[in-house]
């Protein structure tokens, strides 16, 4: 057993770990920090992969910035374990039944299918300066026109977030 | 491309219009020119790659000169965009259809919020998702297409901010559109394992059926159900009917007509270039997700009480039948089947909402006895949803026959075609519900707005397009 | 990877070399809180800590000694895990950025080459800005953990400022890394070798004084410090975030504090002053051996440290502290556009210089 492998089953084991501890534990907030180790684990996983600029560009955004939103929510909204709401027992076992038969039938088709490692050693695929030149010379177009979708995400902020202004003239109509 | 440019600019210019005009019916009028104007560019660029008989008649019309490159298909930015003529052709169908909407039901606008320049903006955006999901030629391509679509839908969804249902409705579509596109990335990232490639057209060697890699198969399931949730098949419909009901009418017009024909174009495309050869191992799936978009739509319709309620169970069942053309990989009357679909139940529907948003009351008591206080109006109701239901002489009954004929000409699905025209009847049932309504119950139903000339010469119009469909259907066919 | 073909010597070289940046660190922030009250002593023409020691000096250690000595408290109500988690974060935030950091050049020290620098990863500014982003977590969770509404409120203030300046602050980067071309520390300082060449000044500030000055304001809001010390503007939050900390507890929040402080005042003089480089840098590594020469190097980043420290320390006796919509306003409407305009500006001069 390799140090690569060491590090692949350690981080393995530490993304399904948190990832499940997101989903089971009660305190919201403590979803939140399992939900940002289960990150780390991932970027530890690019690492493995010699993609560095993912990992850390998935720190920055996904733990450093996203996460903070959430916890701010969280935090503003007080939700503790006695709130959570109670599912009916039907809808309980009828969730894992399907998550189940789903997750079963997943895992015995992937146990069959056959995959071609990635070359951890050698590759420089992941570096910056690689991922640049691909992003804009193979991938130019979905990389500019994801533009698009994120002019739209910020019409969208300011058409939900902004308060409605009623000009003086429609106001009587509304009263 | 020039389209998808065009839009995106428009879009923008729309929202530049937000901040310097203040009045909210210029800002009407303006997009209304931009959307024709867009009409104009679609049908350019068309002629552009159709026969010469149609490139003639645009330039007559437009007094420019002839400069065809003739390369069709193209393949644009690295494979990145196939269009080819079906595409174009689809896609200039779609921005009529939505030229049509805007002046329908584009000043409805007004009466949900204030931010009227973004509303139009963020429908040029989801033409430019559109565009790109008829166009699209790589995986990627048909994820940001999807994103697009589906982000300023989330927005539109909320928009009426005074209403709590609205809220409710953006909510819901957002948690639940955002987990559909979780599954899709999952089955594009189980394909690109199996294929090694994002491309629609490379991956086809790559899936054969002797040697087929589970991860495939597990990937195909994945994006069948995640296009499935956005098109509202069966058991990924749950969300439809709150959302449909609780966003603001004008903006369920669009969102249960042009967004959904584009996403089942994206649909058809990908399943017939991609995994056509592999039908055998996806086909009976699909088939029992159509058969139970017929059965929950058609039978939940029944129930409801209101109409826009039952309207949206209704594009329920519409997604079942357009599901046909999907089922029939070895067809080429299907490419023919989603247009003549797409387009024959959009413009019926937005007709339809163009009268519902004159309503005052949803119910189908608010529609008793309509027929005498404005004929019109209850007239062209009757033959939209004549075309819905699929009578003969409308557009959806040729509409209905292309896609069912598709099937047939495959001919191993006969039991889903009986059960569709089984269901088929019973969608009889519910619209005629309304017309009954109408025409055979007493009431003096309340419109909120005045039915203006403009107004009435558009529905005459919208309904002459639904009986050509009827009639001529082939003039809404690409030319040979 | 070659981070993981490890040999022994590879590995006492590095344990060394972090023990004595960790040291060094803590030193410098210990000797901050003296230099602090020092400063604003003399701004104010009063005499500052004389007690402890000549001049004061040994004030620090008092400092600490009775942060150690002093009870320890964890609220009753409070999330016991999350509140002693908090100042470790922010602790472990506070030291991990020097890292990257390189704090001289390579000298060869018995046949082998020993870089003055923990790990030279080529996303070096990216660590730095993860780990920066990160920080924010220390105060967000030590303030809602304490179930005390002031201080969920300057834990919310802090959150939102951080967030707020950091896009400015990497947008006002990558108008420097376009014209660096790498994002690894390491190639940062080594383009501005020396002060002067062919005509040119090669220290980025002088290519650079917008990037430079909106990422200085950046750095005054990351660092939480006067003029946008909100999260603990005592006049509207008592303490702020360690209002119910105690002993060492708060001892590790004022610490990380000065840490952050030295650290950003060590990337600021990397990625604008040269870091190690000073001017006639040549004639000196020709005169002295290696070693001598690398000590020398480490002194002049050290020099650009200090001075970058007192800066910070007469801006905070100097300006009056922000309202909070005047930082949001600031943040979102002046230098977000002004770093956005500065990188187009650099894009357009590199396009057309390299045209020719």
């Amino acid at each position: 057993m390799d140090i690569y492998s060491i590090l692949f089953w350690f981080l393995s084991a530490m993304a399904v770990g948190s990832a499940l501890g997101v989903i089971l534990s009660r305190n919201p907030v403590n979803s939140v920090m399992f939900l940002i180790l289960t990150f780390f684990a991932i970027s530890g996983h690019y690492i493995i992969m010699n993609a560095q600029f993912l990992a850390v560009v998935n720190i920055i955004v996904y733990a450093g910035a996203i996460m903070v939103l959430f916890l701010f929510v969280i935090m503003l909204m007080n939700l503790n374990a006695d709130v959570e709401p109670q599912k009916g027992m039907m809808i309980q076992l009828a969730g894992v039944i399907s998550g189940g038969t789903l997750f079963l039938v997943i895992l015995m088709g992937l146990t069959t299918a056959k995959s071609e490692l990635i070359d951890t050693k050698s590759s420089d695929i992941g570096l910056i300066s690689n991922l640049g030149k691909v992003l804009f010379t193979k991938f130019a177009l979905p990389f500019e026109i994801s533009s698009v979708l994120f002019l739209s995400a910020m019409i969208g902020a300011v058409v939900i977030g902004k308060k409605e202004h009623i000009p003086a003239s429609e106001k009587a109509e509304i009263v | 491309m020039t389209a998808i440019i065009a839009t995106t600019v428009f879009g923008i210019i729309m929202m530049f219009t937000g901040l310097f005009v203040d009045n909210k019916k210029t800002v009407s009028s303006i997009a209304a020119v931009l959307f024709v104007a867009l009409l104009g560019i679609n049908i350019m660029e068309l002629s552009d790659a159709t026969g010469p008989a149609l490139r003639s008649m645009t330039l007559s019309l437009l007094g420019t000169a002839d400069n065809t490159n003739g390369a069709f298909p193209q393949l644009l930015f690295n494979n990145m965009l196939r269009i080819d003529k079906m595409s174009m052709w689809f896609g200039t169908a779609m921005t009529a259809c939505t030229a049509l909407y805007i002046l329908l039901i584009g000043k409805e606008f007004r009466k949900v919020g204030t931010h009227v320049a973004e509303y139009f903006a963020l429908i040029f955006f989801i033409l430019c998702g559109l565009y790109i999901l008829t166009a699209y030629n790589s995986m990627l391509m048909l994820f940001i297409g999807i994103e697009i679509m589906s982000i300023p839908q989330y927005v539109l969804a909320g928009s009426d901010k005074r209403n709590l249902k609205s809220s409710e409705a953006s909510l819901k579509y957002f948690l639940m559109g955002a987990f559909s596109t979780g599954i899709l990335l999952m089955g594009i990232t189980l394909l690109y394992g199996a294929t090694r490639t994002f491309n629609v057209t490379e991956m086809v060697p790559m899936l054969h059926s002797e040697s087929l890699n589970p991860l495939a198969i597990s990937g195909i399931v994945f994006i069948m159900v995640a296009l499935g949730f956005k098109v509202s098949a069966a058991p990924m419909h749950t969300w439809t009917p709150d959302v449909y009901d609780g966003t603001p009418t004008a903006f369920t017009a669009f969102m249960a007509t042009i967004v959904k024909a584009g996403v089942f174009f994206a649909f058809l495309r990908l399943f017939h270039v991609s995994f056509g050869n592999i039908s055998e191992h996806w086909l009976m799936i699909l088939a029992i997700v159509t058969a139970l978009t017929l059965l929950i739509g058609n039978v939940t319709a029944v129930y409801q009480q209101s109409v826009k309620r039952m309207l949206a169970y209704s594009s329920i069942a519409q997604a079942g039948f357009m599901l046909f053309s999907v089922l029939a990989v070895s067809s080429n009357i299907a490419w023919n089947g989603i247009i003549l679909y797409g387009v024959a139940y959009s413009v019926a529907t937005i007709g339809v909402f163009a009268v519902l948003v004159k309503m005052k009351d949803y119910t189908y008591d608010g529609f008793n006895g309509l027929a005498k206080k404005n004929p019109l109006l209850a007239f062209v109701t009757t033959i939209f949803l004549f075309s819905l239901a699929g009578i003969p002489l409308t557009g959806g009954f040729m509409a209905k026959y292309y896609v069912l004929l598709a099937v047939m000409h495959q001919g191993n699905m006969m039991w889903l075609v009986i059960f569709a025209l089984l269901m088929a009847a019973i969608s009889v049932y519910y619209y005629f519900r309304v017309i009954i309504a109408m025409y055979f119950k007493q009431g003096d139903p309340e419109l909120t707005s005045e039915v203006t000339m403009g107004d009435q010469v558009l529905l005459i119009a919208t309904t002459i397009i639904v009986i050509l469909l009827g009639v001529m259907p082939h003039w809404f066919l690409m030319p040979a | 990877m070659l981070l993981l073909n490890i040999d022994a010597a590879f590995v006492i070289e590095k344990v060394i070399l972090i023990s004595v940046i960790l040291m060094g660190s803590l030193g410098v922030a210990m000797y901050a809180t003296w230099a602090e009250r020092k400063v604003s002593a003399v701004m104010q023409d009063r005499i500052g800590p004389n007690r402890a020691g000549p001049f004061g000096l040994l004030q620090p250690l008092a400092d600490g000694l009775k942060l150690f000595f002093k009870e320890e408290i964890i609220p009753d109500r409070s999330t016991q895990f999350i509140f002693i988690l908090g100042p470790c974060l922010a602790m472990l935030t506070a030291t991990m950025t020097s890292a990257v950091m390189p704090w001289g050049p390579d000298f060869t020290l018995g046949g082998r080459t020993v870089s003055l620098q923990v790990a030279d990863i080529n996303i070096g500014i990216l660590f730095v800005f993860g780990v920066v982003s990160l920080g924010v977590y220390g105060v967000m969770l030590g303030g809602w953990a304490s179930n005390n509404k002031f201080s969920l409120l300057s834990s919310i203030r802090a959150a939102s400022q951080c967030i707020s300046y950091e896009l400015a602050m990497g947008i006002s980067l990558i108008a420097l890394l376009m014209m660096t071309g790498s994002l690894s520390m390491k190639d940062i300082v080594t383009q501005q070798h020396g002060f002067w060449n062919d005509g040119y000044f090669t220290w980025n500030f002088f290519k650079q004084p917008v990037g430079f000055i909106i990422f200085l304001t950046c750095s005054f809001a990351e660092l939480s410090r006067a003029p946008f010390d909100l999260p603990e503007c005592d006049s509207e939050l008592n303490m702020g975030y360690h209002q119910e900390y105690s002993s060492m507890k708060l001892g590790f929040y004022l610490f990380a504090e000065y840490i952050n402080m030295f650290i950003s005042s060590a990337v600021i003089s990397t990625l604008f002053f040269g870091g190690y480089n000073f001017p006639f840098m040549d004639q000196v590594q020709a005169a002295v051996p290696s070693g001598i020469f690398s000590l020398i190097c480490v002194g002049a980043l050290m020099a650009k440290i200090v001075g970058m420290i007192l800066f910070f320390m007469f801006v905070r006796w100097t300006l009056p502290r922000f309202r909070y919509d005047q930082l949001m306003k600031l943040g979102w409407r002046s230098l977000i556009p002004l770093a956005l305009i500065n990188m187009l500006v650099t894009g357009g001069v590199i396009l057309m210089t390299m045209k020719k």
